[in-house]
């Protein structure tokens, strides 16, 4: 079977309605001891149709709850704030904080899906996957059976699985990596318009993550969903993303076109990301790592928050904490940094030609 | 980043992963089953040979004990009690215990289980057949009201952990988890059946009304039920708890589980959630506990019969050891441990069947 690599990757950041529009996006956790955590600090982005964002950032800075809110999954003592304007394709307009009861229901899985990180733990182990079928299409139209055994059977085919015997297989019946694929043809079986994908591939060895990257491009090529990508793996981004944001301690502090994050990344802590990561092309440079860890969002630093780690740090940033801003490089792309000293951040790593 | 591993990925278009093939899982399973039960019947032979030497080992013999009761009741002299107790058992003491023993083993071979000796005439089997439905039906009943009650609570309290009625009955189930069935019983006497006079605890005593014909019909069935309340009522409230304590902890963590996040992000019903996943999952661990203590069943109703005067077998059980009844003793024994070793055998046939990850092959369960 032959994969298509062509993928539009065309940076749409900007241009018609956005299909998810998120505003000052907060999300705080309360502690055993009554004082409250915020995970995600206030978060802006849109999503345009077709588009492919990935959320990158390192573990603990927020990326997997910023999913979880966007779903209204947070456990019992998280809480999402903000604004969240889903524009379904019908028109409608959706504030998906507002919604409870049916319909936000009906708004999960139909309108967003979710592939989470623990594909191995997703399913309801005394459950085949056929049962996982049959109650996820239940739960949301009115579907005969034969219908869903069809629909669900085309998907299957769709992520290269065979039908016949994975329909009838147990979870633990199904290695790593087929679990994932079923999962993701779960999240496409009501055609969500919006699919959040939590580090599909971590779990998985290379070879598998190989071939699941690969289904999603080609589902991707066939249904045109549009997609955030949540991952710490940077080659996946730059495969699967047209548009990149990178997160740090619950914000957003750079997000632009994926060859522009990453040729010219203008963020101190973006730069440090890529430099950590060895190309495939040309000779190995030396690698860099970023020093310290990911601050504790309990006690964060004043300020820019990742002003400790940072080698362009100065005393200004120690009282700054800066507005996410555009910076033009190119005409047409928006490429926005949280950064006052980002016109000093070049990436002069060779670019692989 | 694409080019260099294309060709491996190709091979990964796969089915599931090969499982043993049915026949040899077929005869796994049945190795399975012999070797458990070759096991079941090793218990059974070990615990009837325990039983046969340890009733003997008690403190006073059937003759004597009978001796002592006719001098106590009636006031005749020591020899003639003896020569009356001479009469009436069929026992020789002096008979060496090995002798003895084997005489038993060879006849419970053959499904004889002896002569009662204090009613000379009445067979083990017939007095086991007389007694024993009554405790299977009320102990039955109130271990399956229980397991259901404590399964629905401990699903409540799971679901609203630390509101107030999570607090309230976890008060209350770790309360009467902690109270045994005997003190329940004496409570009920005292509070339902003295003080409030709510129930006639003479009319309620026995299996049934004397005179009614034991008949499957609707009056036989109420009478029946009449006289099972009590027991039935300190049985559920001194298991209720401990099922909905163990209950609420197996739904807590279930609810922490993966796929019940995804169930919930997959926009399915509360309801479908909460039965389907949660309460399917958490109940799992719960039902080889509940086949368990159904094996119990029999030996735990000893003090609540005798309390209430229900005639079931631990009513009898309690009966034959005051009067030092070998056979009877050891023919009830002989049904207690059958009944654990059948239902724990049956709690694991019944897990493989509920928990498909255990279902082939089998060893997931030491």
């Amino acid at each position: 079977m032959t994969v298509p690599v062509t993928s539009a990757r065309a940076v749409r950041g900007g241009t018609g309605k956005p299909l998810l529009s998120i505003r000052d996006f907060k999300v705080e956790y309360r502690t055993g001891s009554g004082t409250t955590v915020q995970a995600v600090r206030g978060v802006d982005l849109d999503l345009y149709p077709g588009e492919s964002l990935a959320l990158v950032g390192e573990s603990g800075c927020g990326k997997t709850t910023f999913g979880l809110g966007l779903l209204r999954l947070l456990p019992r003592l998280g809480h999402a704030s903000g604004q969240v304007t889903f524009n379904r394709g019908d028109g409608t307009e959706i504030d998906v904080l507002g919604l409870d009861g049916r319909d936000l229901r009906q708004f999960r899985w139909r309108d967003a899906a979710m592939v989470f990180q623990g594909a191995m733990n997703a399913f309801n182990p005394v459950l085949k996957i056929r049962g996982h079928m049959h109650d996820t299409m239940r739960a949301h139209t009115k579907a005969t059976k034969q219908e869903i055994e069809e629909r669900a059977a085309e998907l299957l085919r769709l992520v290269r699985l065979e039908p016949e015997r994975v329909m009838d297989s147990y979870p633990h019946e199904l290695s790593g990596g087929m679990r994932q694929r079923v999962l993701i043809a779960m999240s496409l079986l009501l055609e969500p318009e919006v699919l959040i994908l939590d580090e599909p591939t971590t779990a998985l060895d290379i070879l598998t993550q190989r071939s699941v990257v690969d289904v999603l491009h080609e589902v991707r090529e066939r249904l045109g969903f549009s997609m955030i990508f949540i991952s710490h793996d940077l080659s996946l981004a730059a495969e699967l993303a047209d548009r990149v944001a990178t997160m740090y301690a619950g914000r957003i502090i750079e997000t632009g076109g994926v060859r522009d994050m990453f040729y010219k990344p203008r963020h101190p802590y973006t730069l440090g990301l890529i430099k950590a990561v060895p190309p495939i092309v040309g000779d190995l440079p030396d690698l860099e790592s970023i020093p310290g860890g990911p601050p504790s969002l309990a006690a964060l630093p004043t300020g820019c928050s990742f002003h400790p780690r940072c080698k362009f740090a100065t005393d200004e940033c120690q009282e700054v904490d800066p507005p996410l801003i555009p910076i033009t490089d190119e005409p047409g792309d928006a490429h926005d940094v949280a950064c006052i000293h980002s016109d000093q951040v070049h990436l002069e790593r060779r670019t692989a030609s | 980043m694409s080019g260099a591993v294309d060709t491996p990925a190709q091979q990964l278009i796969e089915g599931p992963v090969d499982e043993p093939k049915p026949s040899a899982a077929r005869r796994f399973l049945s190795a399975w089953l012999v070797r458990r039960l070759a096991k079941a019947i090793l218990t059974i032979f070990l615990v009837s040979t325990l039983t046969f030497f340890l009733v003997r080992l008690l403190p006073g013999n059937p003759v004597d004990t009978y001796i002592q009761t006719q001098i106590a009741q009636t006031g005749i002299s020591y020899d003639d009690a003896a020569a009356q107790a001479k009469n009436l058992f069929s026992l020789d003491p002096d008979e060496p215990l090995i002798l003895q023993y084997l005489t038993y083993m060879g006849n419970l071979v053959q499904g004889d289980f002896g002569t009662s000796l204090l009613s000379p005439g009445t067979t083990v089997a017939q007095v086991i057949q007389t007694y024993l439905p009554w405790t299977l039906f009320s102990v039955g009943i109130a271990q399956i009201l229980s397991f259901v009650l404590g399964i629905i609570a401990g699903m409540i309290m799971a679901y609203r952990r630390e509101s107030w009625i999570d607090h309230l009955l976890t008060s209350i189930g770790s309360l009467l988890h902690a109270i045994p069935n005997y003190i329940v019983a004496i409570l009920i006497v005292v509070f339902l059946g003295v003080k409030l006079q709510v129930f006639n605890l003479t009319e309620a005593r026995g299996s049934y009304t004397p005179g009614v014909e034991p008949a499957f019909s609707l009056s036989f069935l109420n009478d029946i039920l009449y006289h099972a309340t009590l027991p039935i009522l300190a049985y559920l409230l001194t298991t209720v708890g401990s099922w909905a304590l163990v209950m609420k902890s197996s739904t807590v963590e279930t609810l922490g589980e993966d796929y019940v996040t995804v169930a919930r992000a997959r926009g399915l019903t509360d309801s479908r959630i909460r039965t389907g996943y949660v309460g399917r999952n958490a109940v799992l661990p719960l039902f080889s506990q509940l086949a368990v203590s159904l094996g119990f069943v029999v030996g735990g109703s000893i003090f609540v019969e005798k309390i209430f005067g229900y005639q079931g077998i631990g009513f009898s059980l309690y009966n034959a050891v005051s009067g030092r009844d070998y056979p009877v003793l050891q023919g009830i024994f002989l049904v207690v441990t059958i009944s654990v070793v059948v239902a724990n055998l049956l709690a694991d046939v019944l897990y493989s069947r509920l928990d498909p990850r255990i279902r082939v092959g089998g060893k997931a369960k030491g």
